[in-house]
């Protein structure tokens, strides 16, 4: 059993009188192994307050939370180790300039670890093999993070979260700002992660055609509300998404169109270029 | 700290608001003095009660300003006792022999604990603490049995009486005088004023522009660098650390992985501001002109006049 959210609420304190809320009424269960769940929602819907619950940083106002068995609800309970918990669930926030601090990356990578109390040997060891996981080789690990570009600091960061070998990875727009071959390698990567260690994984992003190629079960917040919690393939046979502000992916608005141009006897909803593509030969033909 | 509020200015339309920053600021500092020159609690608690009068006439709300002043009780209370203790002048008002013993050591321990049981009633946090000091000394002064480790004696003199009440209404007055500034000038026009007052000192090398430029500049980037304190404390709290727990090394680290990420983008944003200013045809030391140019007027008048009033009756009093 992963994290288990029963009717979650949260709102930010604004003054004695006045809250923003966040997140209202959220029941989702996320299992500790092999998931990879996209968090979609227009800017303010709350996918981050949601994703900080996740590992404890935030304690809902009402409901209950459950991470690894272990109940947490809106009172900080002495017992409880918050710290532990973030063991197990590991969050990326979105810029990596928020997390890297140390002169080298083989250090800044071996911060999580020795947290939570693994030997100095050890951990440079881990340092090592997360360093390879996402995809830079042996001669980062003696360089200055902070002289790196974007998307290697973005993997380096991540690195330092895969250190401490969480089960369910957390990932706070991990493909922002960077370019679209980028933005594939990165999605490229989390997939790989997955295969190799059987971990969850929960991608905040904004990216429909990165969502319908990779996910296997997508979450929609509208107004810190949960709106839908399906696969991606039943979520945009839906009509009318754009009133969530969310955008059809690029596969099915091309062919959508061409289809209704053109009269073709073909099948839209196809996840990526090269299905597309072979779809709309068939269909020409 | 989330709730840190920088600046405790509080919208109004009093007529404290309708008055330049410049009045005001050089108002309070000529107040103070006045306040300094009174000589006896009669003289001070009219001054007090003049202030009080101008709060109500200016629409301000003392309740919250007594709210603001919540932090500086402590120091209030501080200053008291330390002027009742140790003012040895004067006639002797009470006079009581005290007793460490086992006993009144007991008597202290079970105060202090009922004192931290009691003490999620914050309503009557203050009372509280009163009693709890009353109760100190009762139980000093009684419980004498038991194996005794050392006596002293507790006097309070006529004088010590006198000038802790004295101090403490002059610090009142002072604080008072000092949040109306605050609570009815925006920290903008505050810095306005001030680059204003200070530009003689142009004549020594000193640009009150730059100063002004400075100080409006820290002011605004205070809540900014909080929310990217937090945000960072976040970061690495996923990363297990533990900013409350641990040993002085761990702390230490734990730290450094907040400090050094923060001077980063503090850095990185100074850069950023520094470019939009310039792309924004910003030049230092060059004359800008403003949308809301500070002006005299009828208040101003007024509350100058009432100020000079004040200052030359303290005078008077004080020579008299």
């Amino acid at each position: 059993m992963g994290i288990r959210f029963q009717e979650v609420s949260f709102h930010y304190p604004q003054n004695q009188l006045t809250y923003y809320q966040a997140i209202a009424n959220i029941t989702l269960d996320i299992e500790s192994k092999n998931e990879f769940i996209c968090l979609v929602g227009r800017t303010g819907s709350g996918k981050s307050t949601l994703a900080q619950h996740m590992n404890a940083l935030l304690l809902p106002t009402s409901g209950t939370l459950e991470i690894f068995g272990t109940k947490i609800t809106a009172k900080r309970d002495k017992k409880t180790n918050y710290n532990s918990l973030r063991k197990h669930v590991g969050l990326v926030f979105q810029f990596p300039e928020y997390q890297l601090f140390e002169e080298t990356v083989e250090k800044d990578i071996m911060f999580g670890p020795l947290n939570f109390h693994t030997g100095i040997d050890e951990a440079k060891e881990i340092a090592r093999e997360t360093l390879k996981l996402v995809g830079l080789d042996e001669s980062y690990l003696n360089r200055n993070p902070f002289n790196l570009s974007g998307g290697e600091k973005k993997r380096v960061a991540i690195a330092g979260i895969l250190a401490f070998d969480p089960d369910i990875l957390v990932l706070d727009e991990p493909t922002s700002g960077l370019d679209p071959r980028g933005k594939t390698q990165m999605m490229e990567l989390f997939k790989e992660i997955q295969d190799k260690t059987g971990k969850s994984i929960i991608i905040i992003t904004h990216d429909m055609d990165l969502v319908y190629e990779h996910a296997s079960r997508v979450v929609v917040l509208y107004d810190g509300e949960l709106i839908y919690d399906e696969s991606p393939k039943a979520l945009f046979k839906r009509e009318g998404l754009e009133k969530y502000h969310l955008q059809y992916p690029s596969p099915i608005r091309v062919l959508k169109d061409l289809k209704e141009r053109f009269d073709l006897d073909l099948d839209i909803y196809q996840r990526n270029l090269s299905d597309a593509v072979t779809a709309l030969k068939r269909a020409v033909k | 700290m989330r709730n840190i509020v920088i600046g405790q200015y509080l919208p109004g339309s009093g007529f404290f608001y309708k008055m330049d920053p410049r009045t005001k600021i050089m108002g309070v500092i000529i107040m103070m003095v006045a306040i300094f020159l009174l000589e006896t609690i009669v003289q001070l608690a009219i001054a007090l009660a003049i202030g009080i009068v101008l709060m109500i006439l200016g629409r301000l709300s003392i309740i919250r300003i007594a709210r603001g002043m919540r932090p500086l009780f402590v120091l209030l209370i501080f200053t008291f006792f330390f002027q009742i203790l140790f003012n040895r002048e004067g006639e002797l008002y009470l006079q009581e022999s005290m007793t460490v013993s086992l006993s009144s050591i007991g008597g202290i321990i079970l105060l202090t604990i009922i004192w931290r049981l009691l003490a999620r009633f914050k309503r009557f946090r203050f009372f509280l603490l009163l009693a709890y000091l009353v109760g100190i000394f009762f139980a000093f002064s009684l419980l004498t049995y038991g194996y005794t480790f050392t006596t002293f004696t507790f006097s309070i003199y006529e004088r010590g009486v006198e000038m802790s009440v004295f101090v403490v209404i002059r610090l009142l007055v002072i604080i008072t005088l000092s949040t109306i500034l605050t609570l009815t000038t925006k920290p903008t026009d505050l810095t306005q004023g001030l680059e204003s007052l200070l530009r003689p000192l142009k004549i020594i090398g000193i640009r009150s522009e730059d100063f002004a430029l400075i100080i409006s500049i820290s002011l605004r980037y205070i809540p900014t660098i909080l929310d990217e304190a937090n945000k960072i404390m976040a970061a690495q709290a996923s990363r297990g650390a533990d900013f409350q727990q641990g040993k002085l090394k761990d702390k230490i680290r734990q730290i450094i992985s907040l400090l050094v990420p923060m001077f980063i983008i503090a850095f990185k944003r100074s850069e950023d501001l520094a470019d939009a200013m310039e792309t924004r045809n910003f030049v230092p030391g060059m004359k800008r002109t403003r949308i809301h140019e500070l002006a005299f007027n009828m208040t101003d008048a007024f509350a100058s006049l009432f100020i000079l009033c004040s200052l030359a009756a303290s005078i008077v009093l004080r020579v008299l």
